[in-house]
């Protein structure tokens, strides 16, 4: 029947997917041009560099265990990722394997795609083993089951999101919903286009010569002839529609997802400003939703269009208000689970830069106040920045107090009586040039008082001295670290109170630098450690995060009245956290008694050992009297 | 005399009618809590930038809820938005967001004769 076309290869049908593959790849040919043009010059260079190194390599396992396999997903989900695998997997052995097939049945390396996508249309009565053993049908028939078993779970998926382990599932837009609908067209129509064809010559394989066979027996040898021509239509026209709707839909993160995890394993991030290796990573979203169940704003205050995956649905289509841009903690949750590791709290935060650079102005007189301040107190190489926030918790100023004399420390107090602002909260609102002066101011600060060692009792202020401030020969810490390294030296004498003790990661503290083990080893000397049930990398945000310029009150006690019952669940006596603000949030919202590891290591001093240890440290500000 | 750091403001008429209430309104829209405000000034007295200069928060706000703009760029140019007047106001307002609200309504086209250039309600002295 198809004699004259197995010469030429051709139909009329082949049109649509033909015109489709050829529109496809001049979009995405053209974009990843433009956007790599548009990449600044070091980066370009930094990707010249590294483009034949072992970097290159890794980047292709990744590919292969990402893009293809999806191995991330799996341990969020196994039925999940069984989805996933099971369009990306499949369609790319569908693709392989189907070439390869064409190319050895017709014994030429090269044939337009159309060849092999339509193979069994055009050599219906190819023979179940023709090469050297190899049962390519089988394999064929193998992997369009293996497809269709991942497009029927999409369609459960829709209906019962929780049961794939997600308890919301995404919203679309109109590129999506015409991808999505010629996607689910696709694999059907292929089977249903493979078996009429299958069914007439009595070919194929377990699949299609079965459904083939049941499909002439059902309407006769006759409408089947009259069937098969419209079923490779209908699948021409699916795989078509597809191909043209992909750029503008989230399917376009297939192929982006590779370059992404280049430019990645290159270091080539993008920066506090939008900028062209933006596209990359918000274009290889796989709006796979993982990042909505963390989330605190959607759990614990029923908000549910300010996830990271409707974020990045916004910005790539221009769409982004500021009530997304700004309703985030910034918490990092749902970075630490993006399977395909965006930097959601950089893209996030440069769509405030953006917006912030359009709405305020940097006048040359903005903190041209600050000049000449100084109103430091004491010397010392130690230096201790306490912070805004932790200004308004004299507790805490009054423990590091104790902690510096018992230890017989000189300490340089940057801010006691007032100091400026690290700048973060500033930057968090996109104000990044205008944080940079008050940055400005205090680095300076540091650098004129000569000392060697920064302590801060805030993980705010911590983050952005070692992200943002550039301090050479001042090597800047956290007070949990500092404790530890006093109570190692033998600085510091602890009575522990075997209490049963709880502890908060702050988010800055923990996902935002890493610190989780020094908080816990000062805790191990005070009494017993109860860990929560979410900890460390997936510890709970106290939702007081200065990121987030939206919620009110009420909204913020929600999430923490929540996060707070977690640690009471642990059954410990008192809850102990490493930041000031999350200490404050929690003060409101917590059944168990709050305080900040400072005050904790205080109580617990033995006796303030400045007296005997170093005499010159008793002319200085006595302790407080232990209480 | 000792300087207690107080001083009384100069009698002035608001002239409430005639003022331009299109900021005022979107402000009161976005953080509909500053409604709230007891006018406590604890905002003000914990404020990291009033700690260096002349800036009264509580005033600012005060000042555009009667419409009054003037000024208002120059003054909110003080601010580190550093949270602290978030953590001590007693009926939970979110301060930053209505400095950020503001910010952003400044650079809105704005309706004629809003006199945003600094000017006349200077809170320079009145902490
Ligand atoms: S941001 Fe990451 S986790 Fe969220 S939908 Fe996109 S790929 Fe999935
Ligand atoms: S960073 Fe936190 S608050 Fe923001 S979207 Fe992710 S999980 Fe939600
Ligand atoms: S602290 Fe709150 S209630 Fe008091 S004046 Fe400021 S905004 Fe108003
Ligand atoms: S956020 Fe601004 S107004 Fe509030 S305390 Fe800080 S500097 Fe003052």
């Amino acid at each position: 029947m198809h004699t004259s076309d197995m010469n030429t290869h051709f139909d009329p049908f082949v049109i649509p997917f033909t015109l489709g593959v050829i529109y496809l790849f001049a979009v995405v040919v053209w974009r990843y041009v433009k956007w790599f043009a548009e990449l600044p010059e070091a980066d370009r260079r930094a990707f010249r560099h590294a483009l034949f190194t072992v970097r290159s390599l890794k980047a292709v396992r990744e590919v292969v265990e990402e893009a293809l396999l999806h191995k991330s997903i799996l341990r969020v989900n196994p039925l999940l990722w069984y989805m996933h695998l099971s369009f990306a997997l499949g369609w790319f052995l569908l693709i392989v394997i189907g070439k390869f097939e064409t190319s050895a049945y017709l014994k030429e390396a090269f044939n337009p795609p159309h060849v092999h996508v339509f193979f069994r249309y055009f050599y219906p009565e190819e023979p179940f083993r023709f090469h050297r053993g190899f049962n390519y049908a089988f394999l064929m028939d193998a992997v369009l089951l293996f497809i269709l078993s991942g497009v029927a779970l999409a369609w459960f998926k829709r209906l019962r999101a929780s049961w794939l382990g997600m308890k919301k599932t995404t919203k679309h837009t109109r590129g999506d919903r015409m991808a999505l609908a010629a996607l689910w067209v696709v694999f059907p129509a292929r089977l249903l286009a493979e078996s009429a064809t299958c069914g007439i010559h009595q070919t194929g394989d377990f699949l299609t010569h079965s459904t083939g066979m049941a499909l002439a027996g059902m309407v006769g040898p006759d409408a089947l002839r009259m069937m098969e021509l419209p079923a490779w239509w209908i699948y021409s026209l699916a795989l078509g529609m597809f191909f043209v709707a992909m750029p503008y839909s989230r399917y376009m993160h297939i192929f982006t997802e590779v370059p992404h995890i280049f430019l990645r394993h290159y270091g080539i991030r993008g920066g506090d400003k939008p900028g062209s290796a933006d596209n990359f990573q918000i274009q290889a979203c796989s709006r796979c939703g993982v990042c909505i169940d963390p989330c605190q704003l959607q759990s614990a205050a029923a908000m549910n269009d300010v996830q990271s995956v409707y974020f990045l649905r916004d910005r790539r289509y221009g769409l982004l208000t500021d009530p997304v841009a700004d309703n985030c903690l910034m918490c990092g949750r749902c970075e630490t689970r993006c399977p395909v590791h965006i930097d959601l709290n950089r893209l996030r935060l440069n769509s405030r830069t953006a917006r912030a650079e359009k709405a305020v102005p940097l006048t040359d007189d903005r903190y041209a106040y600050l000049r000449g301040e100084d109103r430091s107190e004491g010397t010392g190489k130690v230096g201790y920045f306490a912070g805004c926030m932790t200004l308004l918790s004299a507790p805490v100023m009054t423990a590091m107090q104790r902690i510096f004399d018992a230890a017989g420390e000189e300490v340089w107090w940057a801010d006691k009586a007032g100091g400026v602002c690290c700048g973060r909260p500033l930057k968090l609102s996109g104000e990044t040039d205008a944080a940079r002066r008050l940055m400005d101011y205090n680095k300076a600060l540091f650098e004129k008082h000569g000392i060697t060692t920064l302590v801060t009792s805030c993980p705010i202020c911590l983050k952005v001295f070692r992200e943002d401030y550039h301090l050479e020969g001042i090597e800047v810490i956290h007070h949990s670290q500092y404790f530890l390294r006093l109570l190692e030296a033998g600085r510091l004498k602890l009575k522990a109170s075997g209490a049963t003790l709880t502890y908060h990661d702050p988010c800055e503290l923990g996902r935002g630098l890493g610190i989780y083990d020094e908080p816990r080893a000062v805790l191990a000397r005070l009494g017993t450690l109860a860990e929560p049930k979410q900890t460390k990398k997936h510890a709970l945000c106290c939702g007081g995060s200065v990121a987030n310029f939206v919620l009110n009150s009420q909204q913020e006690n929600r999430i923490a009245t929540d996060a707070a019952a977690v640690y009471a669940a642990t059954g410990a006596e008192t809850l102990v956290t490493a930041c000031p603000q999350c200490k404050s949030t929690f003060r409101r919202n917590s059944a168990l008694p709050v305080s900040d590891l400072a005050e904790a290591v205080a109580a617990a001093l033995e006796v303030p050992a400045s007296a005997h240890r170093i005499p010159a440290a008793a002319g200085r500000t006595a302790a407080p009297a232990a209480s | 005399m000792v300087d207690w750091g107080y001083t009384i403001n100069k009698p002035r008429a608001i002239a409430y009618d005639a003022n331009d209430h299109t900021w005022e309104n979107a402000l009161q829209e976005a953080v509909p809590v500053l409604r709230s405000c007891i006018g406590c000034g604890n905002c003000t007295a914990t404020c990291t930038a009033g700690n260096f200069v002349p800036f009264n928060i509580r005033k600012l706000q005060t000042l555009v809820r009667r419409g009054e703009y003037a000024g208002l760029r120059k003054e909110l140019d003080k601010c580190m938005l550093c949270g602290k007047c978030r953590l001590v106001c007693p009926r939970g307002i979110n301060t930053r967001k209505m400095i950020v609200t503001l910010k952003r309504l400044l650079a809105q086209p704005v309706a004629a004769g809003i006199p945003v250039a600094p000017g006349a309600a200077s809170t320079a002295g009145q902490r």
